[in-house]
């Protein structure tokens, strides 16, 4: 049918398939249509082999959740028995009960959503501004703007000047320090300003024109073409507030009011539990630690899974367009 | 900052009459096709002439917004992102905390390179040459030995596996989903593969252990493929610690990961591949001569920025999972400058070893970024 | 999402942080802060014998923990942080706190306060001076007011489920190879039991813990072994005050030789190595393990309510402790006598305290007896009873809430890591801490347990262990030296042989010694080809210099015994 080989194939429509000319396209076209879409035997081979791969990998990826939910709504002490798959042996609900009734997880929800939510709004707020501003044609710092931000992603000064800055800032010991030190973060700002950069500069000078000043034009110009870029920054500012928990160790040790959900979730999964160094220390008034079976702990973690895997089918249309275009081109 | 913001969103919707908001609506909803907006040749003629670059009064006035909001971001950089790195004095003496923190930081004793000297222990190195009389042998005892050079060799050998993992398997999920024809199919699978990326590395490691364990499903099976007789344990084999490091990035991420390769893949011309199949080219032969080549430059653009981040690639995991037999293949930078660092008061060693991993990353990321230019693809900057 | 719900989330989330960090409501206590680097759990807010203590004392003390972090790197940020609690009992971060001037002395309180001056005697007070000269910390623990009344062992020994002595007629258990011969002998005739609930459950015959620092269960056996008390870190000769490596003797390698058999053998526990300290609790809160070797204040206060609660108690499940050595023909120091004295650590004022004095004030009054019982009694008629003679009791319902988490974290505040005594009551009737009341000790036996004691005579657990009776030793413990020890000096040498950042030679030899066996024990018990592996280790072992860490502990040894002349 045709003379041209593989080779030919890879060199003229592969990596520069750009040469093609209209003609020849619809050339091409037209004997596609006369070529029937009949599956040979390979490629039926490839179909069940991919569908049965595919499967097995949504499998993989479901199973350790599923077998989370199972155990967590089994009965403890059943649980510990093992062999708990997908359903539950021996169903109870105590442990949810246990769960909500652990102080520092209630406190820990509390501040979690509150730190999401704020945390989200502010930084989304702060991200898209410094965008909007580096990416305008016309302002005078643009580049030196851009790059001040970059070197941020690569450099840093380390645990603890951050610590001793937050110290003298206030921060320490307030619930601030999970929302205005990550406010700008110079990734989401390039993937911002990328997407703001690509709409066409005519919407902003015939908006000045009509006499709108630069924050109008951020407002209702630029910001509602960016929903699903802002979506996106959304989600991966949210989804990092929401399992943070380094910085509730680090800055709040001392204000359990200010503990967060996965903070809590550690200390009832950690390896690292009663670590230190001097046996000295612990003593007659060894305090007496709460026995956690498996089925409190899944039920934990699934408490704090489960806002997230809620909420994120449905963004899932936004993060992957946004994603698609800040990260494809930035 | 976010307040200023704030204030000026209420005062908007304070001032909101009816006939604001329908305008308001008008317009947003006009705005994704007012892509042309027709300008009359007059303004045309006044915006080339304010859209030279001039750094005159009058442009200043007219973009203060910006330089306003500029001044404020760039203040806030100076103050959360610049003013810490200050503290990279520290990686030259020996500083001690005392109780108010500018006193301790202009007193404490000056030792220069001595912090770094104790990182690289090079008197080991030679003492190991001397020895063995032999490179390697000395480089295989120096590593052995100096603890900051392993946690470098382990966090670079994470970081590596890693980065080769995830790509491959992003990039293989991508092109084997974008094979399957049911809609209703690929978006479920595309759905779930997702699900983990959600997930904190305290759950995932949560469920890791649970799984690994001996009443875990993988001891289960193989019991029941009578490979071993009781249960394996996994996290006591150093052997065994870079894959599952390596494993449950994979698990973790490869979903997500594979959302920018799919729309690099969507965005290839079909009639390539029309073209190609009329030519004979098989299934295997379009993946390599079309997919592959199609979506190279997301490839290598994504390569660059994260071989930047191979020395970022370790602290959650290897913290939550680490234990003492595996210690030696566990430990990464990050865990070093926490354990010296921070738990034994060595605020100088800490800042010395941080410091070190910065100006790594930075190496890495313009040698990445040059090969990409060399190779004919366009690089991050 | 428009934007006006956009910006409707945006003030709402706004209205509810406020509402957050303005709910701190006044209290009209003065609140301080207290850090611990230890393990444990945090006082509901409204506690209601906190309450009682804040209405007396007009303070409230708002407790945290360590959590998820080597104590360490919990104290190291804190400090880094420069932001200290009120309070700070550091472990072994004390001298890191002492250095850089964030501890209150306590020398002017120690005259204005009696009750803190009683807690110990001037000579012992020394221990406890700095280098400048002063007191910064009281340690809280181990310390008898008046008579002893502990029939207690609170430390380390190989432990046995009663029902397995029970089992084979309470014999004398003198050597570990009797120890583990009467424990596969149990194994084997009894794989599994049934617990209360009616499920068949598996029978360990023996674990014990190999993570971070208390895998001292897996370590320290041998000094034990050797018939030395637990100076942590080193034998100490008695005669000679002569330091010896316990890790390098034969009888550490015959342990460990036992231990790989035994693990060979499926007696040692499979999961051991990686088992986290939560994982290990769950075990023998099940019942499920005859045999373990650690300090009962690490598995007991959880274990045993754990065990009481199930019903598991009657079934024998409760742990004996065993004097063991290696030959059974020598003495033994798994039990101490008298109080031993750490004053490596301890409860501190910091100086981020605004009111040190109402700080002291404070540690002071917790101290009165009033305060005292209710800190450990409970409220009077709610968790104890009074008899006719003035002896306190509580009755099985009583005690039973003492077991329950809930009711404890809502009720009872103990303040644990404050000032606090052992010993005889000042009204010379009861106990200070109810564990030690004698009454409190028989009534709460289960059966199986007060049968054993009978068996074997004893009246509390000392006697089942059987150490010798004597005076500690003048540089008793060791471990309170080797704990302040860090790969830098802290401080310059008063004598200018060091300045601080210094590497001191000790530490990082110590540092490097632990990172080893952390590594080889788990890897010598389960290896394939003991002796050729026990090579390894030794030749490994010797990298990281031990004699380094020997010399400098020999030095302290002589440098206490001339102290103490």
């Amino acid at each position: 049918m045709s003379k041209i080989n593989k080779d030919e194939i890879a060199l003229n429509y592969g990596a520069n398939g750009k040469e093609l000319t209209p003609e020849e396209i619809q050339r091409l076209k037209r004997l596609a249509k006369k070529k029937s879409h009949r599956l040979d035997a390979g490629g039926w081979i490839f179909v069940i082999c991919n569908t049965i791969f595919l499967i097995l990998f949504a499998l993989v990826t479901l199973y350790p959740v599923i077998n989370t939910v199972a155990y967590s709504f089994n009965d403890g002490l059943d649980a510990l028995r093992g062999n708990i798959y997908i359903w539950p042996r021996k169903f109870s609900v105590e442990s949810y009960k246990t769960v909500f009734n652990m102080h520092g997880i209630v406190v820990g929800a509390r501040v979690t959503v509150l730190r999401t939510l704020i945390g989200t709004f502010t930084a989304l707020v702060a991200n898209a501004l410094l965008a909007f501003v580096i990416s305008r044609k016309r302002f005078l710092f643009k580049s030196s703007l851009s790059l001040f931000w970059v070197i941020t992603m690569y450099v840093n000064g380390g645990m603890v000047p951050v610590m001793i800055l937050f110290k003298y800032l206030g921060l320490l010991g307030s619930f601030w320090v999970y929302i205005i030190p990550g406010m700008v973060s110079a990734f989401n700002v390039m993937v911002l300003r990328t997407y703001m950069q690509d709409l066409p500069d005519e919407l902003e000078e015939s908006a000045q024109l009509d006499g709108a000043g630069y924050i109008t034009i951020f407002a209702r110009i630029i910001s509602p073409l960016c929903k699903p870029v802002y979506a996106t920054v959304a989600l991966f500012v949210a989804v990092g507030q929401w399992n943070s928990w380094f910085d509730a160790m680090l800055y709040n040790r001392l204000n359990p009011e200010y503990t967060t959900l996965q903070y809590e979730l550690m200390r009832l999964l950690s390896s690292v539990s009663k670590q230190g160094g001097n046996v000295g220390l612990a003593s007659q008034a060894a305090q007496s630690t709460q026995v956690t079976t498996i089925s409190v702990r899944s039920a934990a973690s699934v408490v704090t899974m489960v806002p997230i895997i809620i909420v994120y089918p449905f963004l899932q249309r936004y993060f992957v367009t946004g994603l698609t275009i800040g990260g494809v081109k930035g | 900052m976010a307040d200023d913001m704030n204030q000026d969103v209420n005062v908007e919707t304070q001032n909101a009459e009816p006939e604001v908001i329908e305008t308001v609506t008008v317009e947003r909803q006009s705005a994704p096709s007012a892509i042309k907006v027709p300008v009359s040749l007059e303004e045309q003629e006044k915006l080339k002439k304010l859209g030279k670059k001039k750094i005159s009064k009058a442009e200043l006035k007219r973009q203060s917004v910006l330089l306003i909001l500029g001044a404020i971001f760039f203040v806030y950089g100076i103050v959360f992102y610049y003013l810490p790195l200050a503290g990279w004095f520290m990686a030259f003496q020996h500083f001690t905390m005392k109780n108010e923190f500018f006193d301790s930081f202009f007193h404490s004793r000056f030792v220069g390179l001595g912090k770094f000297s104790f990182l690289f222990r090079f008197d080991l190195l030679k003492e190991a040459f001397d020895q063995t009389g032999n490179v390697f042998d000395a480089l295989a005892q120096w590593v052995d030995g100096a603890m900051f050079i392993r946690t470098l060799r382990n966090t670079l050998g994470m970081g590596v596996l890693n980065l080769v993992t995830s790509f491959v398997a992003a990039i293989l999920f991508a092109i084997l989903l974008n094979e399957v024809k049911n809609k209703m199919g690929k978006k479920l699978v595309q759905t779930i593969s997702y699900l983990p990326h959600f997930l904190s590395w305290i759950i995932v490691t949560g469920i890791l252990r649970e799984t690994l364990s001996s009443t875990g499903i993988v001891n289960e099976m193989l019991r029941a493929l009578h490979i071993v007789e009781d249960s394996y344990n996994f996290f006591l084999e150093p052997a065994l610690f870079w894959p599952i490091v390596a494993i449950s990035n994979v698990w973790k991420e490869t979903g997500w990961n594979a959302i920018i390769y799919l729309a690099a893949i969507t965005a290839i011309d079909p009639c390539l591949y029309e073209a190609a199949e009329i030519d004979g080219a098989g299934r295997f032969n379009k993946i390599r001569y079309i997919t592959l080549p199609g979506i190279a430059p997301t490839i290598v653009i994504l390569l660059v920025m994260n071989i930047g981040n191979v020395l970022n690639a370790g602290f959650e995991v290897q913290y939550l999972l680490r234990n003492g037999v595996i210690q030696k293949v566990a430990e990464t930078v990050d865990i070093y400058v926490l354990e010296w660092g921070i738990g034994k008061g060595d605020y100088s060693l800490g800042t010395a070893a941080g410091m070190f991993k910065s100006a790594v990353s930075i190496i890495l990321i313009i040698i990445a970024n040059k090969v990409a230019k060399k190779s004919g693809q366009s690089g991050l900057f | 999402m428009n934007s006006k719900k956009f910006i409707a989330l945006g003030a709402l989330s706004m209205l509810g942080a406020a509402a957050l960090v303005g709910c701190d409501k006044k209290s009209k206590y003065t609140e301080f802060t207290m850090f611990s680097a230890m393990e444990g759990s945090e006082l509901n807010p409204d506690n209601d014998i906190q309450n009682i203590i804040a209405e007396k004392t007009g303070v409230r003390v708002k407790e945290t923990w360590l959590t998820g972090q080597t104590a360490e790197e919990a104290v190291g940020s804190i400090i880094a942080s420069g932001k200290l609690p009120d309070f700070i009992d550091g472990g072994n971060g004390m001298t890191q706190l002492y250095a850089g001037g964030y501890l209150v002395a306590w020398d002017p309180y120690l005259e204005k306060y009696p009750n803190l001056k009683e807690m110990y005697t001037d000579a012992e007070w020394e221990n406890f001076r700095q280098s400048d000269g002063k007191i910064y910390w009281a340690n809280v623990f181990n310390n008898t007011y008046g008579a002893p009344k502990a029939p207690g062992h609170n430390d380390e020994a190989f432990w046995i489920q009663v029902r397995v002595l029970e089992w084979a007629g309470y014999p004398e258990i003198k050597t570990l190879d009797e120890y583990f011969d009467l424990i596969e002998r149990y194994y084997k005739e009894n794989p599994t039991f049934t617990d209360p609930t009616g499920a068949e459950v598996p029978i360990i015959p023996y674990t014990v813990q190999a993570q971070d620092w208390l895998y001292f269960a897996l370590e320290n056996p041998p000094q034990f072994l050797d018939g030395y008390p637990n100076d942590g870190s080193v034998i100490v000769e008695r005669d000679t005050g002569k330091v010896i490596d316990y890790n390098t003797t034969d009888t550490a390698k015959a342990y460990f030789k036992k231990m790989n058999e035994e693990y060979q053998k499926g007696i040692v526990d499979k999961e051991f190595a990686t088992q986290n300290h939560d994982q290990y609790i769950q075990k023998l809160s099940k019942g499920q393990v005859l045999g373990i070797c650690d300090q009962n204040w690490d598995f007991n206060y959880d274990v045993q309510p754990a065990l009481k609660t199930a019903g598991l108690d009657e079934l024998g499940c409760e742990y004996i402790p065993l004097g063991l050595t290696i030959d059974g023909k020598r003495e033994q120091r798994w039990h101490t006598y008298g109080d031993t004295l750490n004053a490596s650590s301890g409860c501190a004022v910091t100086t981020s305290c605004k009111d040190p004095d109402k700080a002291f004030k404070f540690l002071s009054d917790i101290l009165e007896q009033e305060i005292h019982d209710l800190r450990y009694w409970g409220v009077k008629d709610v968790d104890y009873l009074v008899d006719e003679n003035g002896v306190y009791y509580r009755t099985q319902e009583m005690r039973d809430k003492q077991n329950d988490t809930a009711y404890k974290a809502s009720h009872m505040c103990q303040y644990s890591y404050m000032p606090q005594w052992l010993g005889t009551s000042r009204d010379g009737i009861n106990a200070m801490q109810p564990q030690e009341q004698p009454i409190e000790f028989r009534a709460s036996f289960s059966k199986p347990l007060a049968t054993c004691f009978d068996k074997y005579g004893a009246e509390g657990y000392p006697d089942l262990i059987g150490s010798v009776i004597e005076e500690n030793t003048a540089w008793f413990p060791m471990w309170s030296y080797s704990n302040e020890l860090k790969p830098a000096y802290p401080e310059d040498a008063a004598d200018g042989s060091h300045k601080a950042g210094d590497v001191w030679p000790a530490g990082v030899a110590w540092e490097n010694m632990g990172k080893c066996k952390h590594e080889w024990l788990p890897k010598l018990v389960m290896s394939e080809d003991f002796d050729a592996d026990w090579e390894a280790y030794m030749a490994d072992y010797k990298k990281c210099k031990p004699e380094d860490f020997l010399n400098e502990m020999q030095e302290v040894v002589y440098q206490r015994i001339e102290a103490a002349k």
